[in-house]
């Protein structure tokens, strides 16, 4: 709005110089013109204007909280360890905030009042929270995003984009109908993701569990795949890449049902393997101690394991 | 007694009505009405189907308890004081048609994903010693398309007939190069679920009613591709447990649908 007021400063602005050159009429016609355009303006920015509020609330050691909307951008950081910031930024005066809180429970959900779309019901919140606190995430359009924390996660919206970054010890849940997903730097993460057709990437994410479910999504690894963990990604008809250092420790075993397998790694044999082989289409064996875990399949994509 | 009137009362017997029959009043309405006739039918598979899975067959119970926990979050069921155990769902206001088409895709969505286990687990497997080797070989997806044979097609939905010339892929990435594989072309009708889906996604956006339309084919195509690899190579369980997960693709899509509708 502030570029539209400007606009109509400009064009104000320049009105002596042109008046000169103008006739009497003409020149009540384009004042006319001005002033509705004017308050046009005005009467659009009152009708759409953005409104940001802000609200505190205090909350004990992990707290739990919720933020829920349509519409709009969710992104959540760490801030005072005994508090919780919220800057809600309302696209019109047709979606409302609610915010509730129970104890140590805070739930914000965005309203929509009748008449409000995809444009007007947005509202974009960025949440300082307690870094140890439990976080769930949902908006139809994202995108969500959650950084430096510490504290259980949960993202969830059907187009959002998702991503998180340097968060440990927590568990990591994302789900997306097609929005693409990206995790960096999540360590000792307990982590599962699911979509249907989006794009899942992975750098530097480590943990007891990386399991990654997809339909038609590629699903990219890029990291050690820590020590000890179990990493499971599967796609339907997506491919899948995974790109590890040659000293990597792991048990791999890869299968794509239709679709083809490439592997780097000198893989040391294993007497057993979950997948029978099938070459071209499967392989299994260890690098290292084994000491995680991989496994890598996929109906009809194409699977590679790259060494760095 | 009016199609809300008969909203009201189907919770009762989606609850298990002790011998399934439904008021006389209500009775005579169905009758009347194709569409509360279709959802009375649909329940009433649904309801038979659940029935015949095993217990091995039941999700695990951390499924139910988030099943229960987000219906209840949602107002969409509540525990009687007096009743049993398990909870019982709530009457949605009358006046919200959007509400009314939203609260049985939870109940469908667990009943698809019972049914993909049924189905996976109880396929029977002939000749499981003969198995060693793929039935077809796998080197060959082109040839393994030719050996598709496509279900019968009954008379397409007016609701898809509009889609035929997309292709479902359209909307996914990376599934171009399988989409002409081992997929049938031709789209059969969708089921009494997927058509309830349909109908739901329509109250939305016409680009989100697409995308979720377009999803669903794709998803299906899934399915019917793992089905026809699975009745090809019964021995293969990788390929097994890929119908399954194609299974609860479309069980998560039900699911971000109905977070979406509400």
């Amino acid at each position: 709005m502030a570029s539209l007021h400007g606009a109509s400063l400009q064009l104000a602005s320049r009105r002596p110089a042109k008046l000169g050159q103008t006739n009497l009429g003409q020149t009540n016609v384009r004042k006319a013109t001005v002033v509705t355009l004017v308050l046009a303006t005005c009467l659009a920015s009152a009708a759409f204007a953005e409104t940001k509020k802000e609200y505190s609330f205090a909350v004990g050691p992990n707290a739990n909280i919720s933020v829920d909307t349509q519409y709009g951008a969710i992104s959540v950081r760490p801030g005072s360890a005994s508090q919780v910031m919220v800057t809600a930024t309302l696209k019109s005066d047709r979606v409302e905030v609610d915010l509730q809180q129970m104890g140590n429970r805070i739930q914000i959900a965005s309203h929509l009042l009748p008449g409000a779309d995809e444009q007007t019901g947005q509202v974009d919140y960025e949440v300082l929270i307690p870094p140890d606190a439990t976080v769930s995430l949902h908006s139809s359009t994202g995108p969500l995003s959650a950084e430096h924390l510490q504290g259980d996660l949960t993202l969830e919206g059907p187009d959002a984009m998702v991503n998180v970054r340097n968060v440990e010890n927590g568990h990591v849940h994302v789900q997306t109908m097609r929005g693409p997903i990206t995790l960096t730097d999540v360590r000792n993460g307990h982590v599962e993701i699911a979509s249907i057709s989006g794009d899942v990437h992975l750098k530097s994410v480590s943990g007891p569990l990386v399991q990654v479910n997809s339909g038609s999504g590629k699903i990219f690894y890029d990291g050690d795949f820590g020590s000890g963990g179990d990493y499971k990604f599967t796609t339907h008809t997506g491919d899948i890449e995974a790109v590890a250092p040659a000293d990597v420790s792991a048990d791999f075993s890869a299968h794509s049902v239709l679709g083809r397998v490439h592997n780097d790694f000198p893989l040391q044999p294993k007497q057993h393997s979950r997948f029978s082989f099938d070459a071209g289409r499967s392989f299994f064996g260890t690098v290292g101690k084994a000491a995680s875990e991989v496994v890598l399949r996929s109906f009809s994509g194409r699977i590679r394991l790259k060494q760095r | 007694m009016t199609c809300s009137d008969v909203e009201r009362v189907l919770p009762e017997f989606l609850d298990g009505a002790p011998d399934g029959a439904l008021p006389d009043e209500v009775e005579a309405h169905v009758k009347s009405c194709p569409a509360c006739s279709d959802l009375v039918s649909d329940l009433k598979l649904i309801a038979s189907q659940a029935r015949q899975l095993a217990a091995s067959e039941e999700p695990a119970p951390r499924v139910w308890v988030r099943i229960a926990a987000e219906l209840s979050a949602e107002g969409l069921i509540r525990d009687p004081e007096s009743a049993p155990a398990r909870p019982v769902f709530v009457p949605v206001p009358t006046s919200s048609d959007r509400r009314w088409s939203a609260w049985w895709l939870a109940p469908v969505a667990v009943a698809v994903l019972a049914a993909g286990s049924y189905v996976i687990s109880h396929k029977p497997v002939p000749q499981v010693a003969k198995q060693q080797a793929p039935a077809t070989p796998v080197t060959a997806p082109a040839a393994a398309a030719a050996a598709v044979t496509p279900a019968p097609v009954p008379a397409p939905a007016p609701q898809l007939l509009a889609q035929k010339s997309a292709k479902p892929e359209s909307a996914r990435s990376g599934s171009a190069k399988s989409a002409g594989a081992v997929r049938s072309e031709v789209e059969p009708a969708p089921s009494a679920e997927d058509q309830q889906f349909l109908s739901a996604v329509s109250t939305l956006t016409p680009s989100m009613r697409t995308t979720y339309e377009l999803q669903l084919q794709a998803v299906n195509a899934d399915i019917r591709e793992t089905q026809a690899y699975v009745d090809r190579n019964p021995g293969d369980m990788d390929a097994r447990q890929h119908l399954m997960d194609a299974y609860q693709q479309k069980a998560l899509l039900y699911q971000i649908a109905l977070d979406r509708i509400q």
